[in-house]
């Protein structure tokens, strides 16, 4: 069931526009990271791995084509939620499992999910006659260009266009845009570092994918922004050397923000930063933190966490 | 030892150790934070009570003290034990394969570390890692009995069904129970790397290395007598079982400290004894001492290059030392070759 917000959107953007979004014409070819896709229809039976997969289907209003999700990486956010959706597997499916709920499309949010010790290699499955897709920014045989949050709305428009749900597609992008317009960006020049997760080696967020789209939106200057990656195995010395005004703590079931805390904390070197002394975290749930339709949602979030945090310290 | 080797050992002595001192004493003062050498140092003489300011702000003081200072110590001390436990080995099993990862103690230090890590239990890794390669060592004990008696080729065959084993499970564990993005942790822990090594660090490595080194240092005689096969050693007066297991369990303790702090580092080892042989031939009583010093030396800058050469990026230390490991290690296989 589609919850109220959703079909305020949905309304809205149909009265906005007169003219209606241009039907999809089927066969529909498209270039997903290097991969020759063609869909022949609507795809009707979808298998999602990875949460922003899931998610992105879901925030369409798609949710009844999913017949399958893997390797979810936390709960749906309450405003998308739908009752039962059916997990193949709480890890990496392989491609038996994903096959047996026979599905037309695979949508994966790593590329790496299409391998053969997983949902299978993207050839082998199109001899098989399902399709897949990758999130472009996940994409790894192509290097992606730097994701910017019109980077971000293109996939959405390509998922409509696909599921033949351009309507759908425009309408989420124009609320989006419109929450994100509401977000002002920080102007005092602060400096933060994304921790995702590991202890020793710290795995922080770099200069061309999500953290580094979500920090710039917030107004924060990112310390690894020369980094041309997603995210690096970063030396707690160039941490420690930046001392960043903020820490972005991201929120994983298998390594929660408050871990990151303790471990902060405890540690006789990040314990002396100043924004572990003064407590200047922002927290963000794992799912939010990769590339998809969350990212908006956690920059208004972390905007009003931002702007709640204590500098007078 | 004649005459005339007497001074060339103790040059070669004095230099290990003067290069040792002047590794750790240049190796600290790289890292990716932009520390002028000179700060560098006389920070370290204020921590040391040698002068009385410190040059640098607060956090660089933590980022040379607290963070390279031990790190470097950490280090020498990986190198220097890593290298005697190759060393022993490879005298005790009368074969120039063997080091703690033969004998399947390497991985069973790293499967009981993960076991405490993926329970939760972070904080007591070393103890898991101890425990892991103690209980490996029992494990190869054990299958070399059945076997039929401890002989070196029982010992390594044992060592590498143990080996095996605990990878397999290591594998399985971590197949099993990786969510999101755990599994990076894990694989660069088992790649061996030394970062976050903090003060206490420094302090069980290079106590252990030294308190079980010494010992080990003193049987250089009695390792010499191994390489003429267990009845000639045993006819010069070693009691071979219990020296040969004394000094097993001792290289297990060392390799599980070793291992707990900074994960399954391969080839120092299995190479530092060859290199060395080539240069001061095959007496322990030698071959020991200089091992350790070289071992520790090539740990600093292997270490050291981890650390800087992709600055802000950190590697595992494992991959440069198998990359440098792996060609010497082929040039000392062709070099056996030709002399057998």
């Amino acid at each position: 069931m589609r919850t109220l917000p959703q079909l305020a959107g949905l309304t809205l953007a149909v009265l906005a526009s007169n003219c209606a979004y241009a039907q999809t014409a089927y066969p529909l070819r498209i270039e997903n990271c290097g991969f020759p896709l063609e869909i022949a229809a609507p795809p009707e039976r979808v298998v999602t791995i990875k949460s922003t997969a899931t998610e992105m289907l879901l925030a369409l209003g798609l949710g009844d084509r999913i017949v399958g999700v893997g390797f979810q990486d936390g709960p749906v956010p309450p405003q998308w939620a739908v009752d039962d959706l059916p997990v193949l597997s709480e890890k990496l499916p392989s491609q038996e499992v994903v096959l047996e709920a026979e599905p037309d499309l695979i949508y994966g949010g790593w590329e790496s999910n299409f391998a053969a010790d997983g949902a299978g290699e993207r050839a082998t499955l199109q001899a098989f006659g399902v399709g897949s897709y990758v999130s472009p920014a996940a994409c790894r045989s192509v290097k992606p260009a730097k994701l910017t949050f019109d980077g971000l709305f293109e996939e959405v428009d390509e998922i409509g266009k696909i599921f033949d749900a351009e309507t759908a597609a425009q309408a989420l992008i124009e609320q989006q845009k419109a929450e994100l317009a509401s977000v002002a960006a920080d102007s005092r020049g602060l400096t933060a570092v994304w921790y995702s997760s590991g202890t020793k080696t710290p795995y922080v967020g770099a200069g061309n994918n999500s953290p580094a789209m979500i920090m710039e939106a917030l107004g924060l200057e990112n310390i690894m922004a020369d980094q041309d990656e997603g995210w690096i195995s970063a030396s707690w010395e160039a941490v420690v050397d930046a001392d960043p005004d903020v820490i972005i703590l991201v929120d994983a079931a298998w390594n929660s923000a408050e871990q990151k805390k303790r471990l902060l904390a405890e540690n006789p070197i990040t314990s002396q930063l100043d924004a572990v002394m003064n407590q200047r975290y922002l927290v963000l749930p794992f799912p939010a933190s990769e590339a998809g339709v969350r990212n908006v949602g956690a920059v208004v979030d972390m905007a009003a966490q931002l702007a709640a945090l204590d500098f007078t310290r | 030892m004649t005459a005339t080797q007497r001074p060339t050992l103790l040059t070669l002595g004095i230099g290990l150790w003067v290069l040792l001192l002047a590794s750790v004493v240049l190796a600290v003062a790289f890292g990716p934070a932009d520390i002028a050498p000179s700060e560098v140092w006389q920070t370290i003489a204020h921590h040391l009570g040698l002068v009385a300011d410190t040059p640098v702000s607060r956090l660089r003081d933590a980022i040379i003290w607290d963070l390279r200072v031990p790190r470097v110590l950490v280090a020498a001390g990986v190198g220097a034990g890593l290298a005697l436990c190759g060393t022993v080995m490879q005298a005790l099993t009368r074969n120039p394969l063997a080091d703690p990862y033969l004998l399947g103690l390497s991985a069973g230090a790293s499967l009981g570390a993960v076991v405490f890590l993926l329970a939760g239990a972070a904080l007591l890794m070393p103890v898991g890692a101890f425990m892991g390669a103690a209980a490996a060592m029992a494990f190869t004990l054990l299958v070399t009995q059945v076997l039929g008696g401890a002989t070196p080729a029982r010992a390594i065959l044992a060592g590498i069904s143990v080996s095996a084993l605990a990878s397999a499970a290591t594998s399985f564990l971590i197949f099993w129970s990786a969510t999101g993005d755990s599994y990076r942790e894990i694989l660069s822990w088992l790649m061996g790397s030394l970062s976050g090594a903090v003060w206490s660090d420094a302090v069980t490595v290079l106590a252990a290395t030294i308190f079980i080194g010494l010992p080990v240092l003193l049987s250089g005689r009695a390792l010499d007598a191994f390489a003429f096969g267990d009845n000639a050693a045993a006819s010069l007066g070693v009691d071979v079982p219990r020296l040969r297991w004394l000094l097993l369990g001792a290289t297990a303790l060392l390799t599980g400290v070793l291992v707990s702090i900074g994960g399954a580092i391969g080839f120092v080892g299995l190479i530092v004894p060859h290199v060395v042989r080539l240069a001061t031939g095959s007496r322990h009583r030698v071959l020991l001492p200089v091992s350790m010093l070289l071992g520790a030396i090539f740990m600093i800058w292997s270490d050291t290059a981890a650390r800087s050469l992709f600055a802000p990026r950190e590697l595992p230390v494992g991959i440069i030392t198998a990359l440098i490991g792996a060609p010497i290690f082929i040039l000392v296989l062709v070099r056996y070759r030709r002399m057998t």
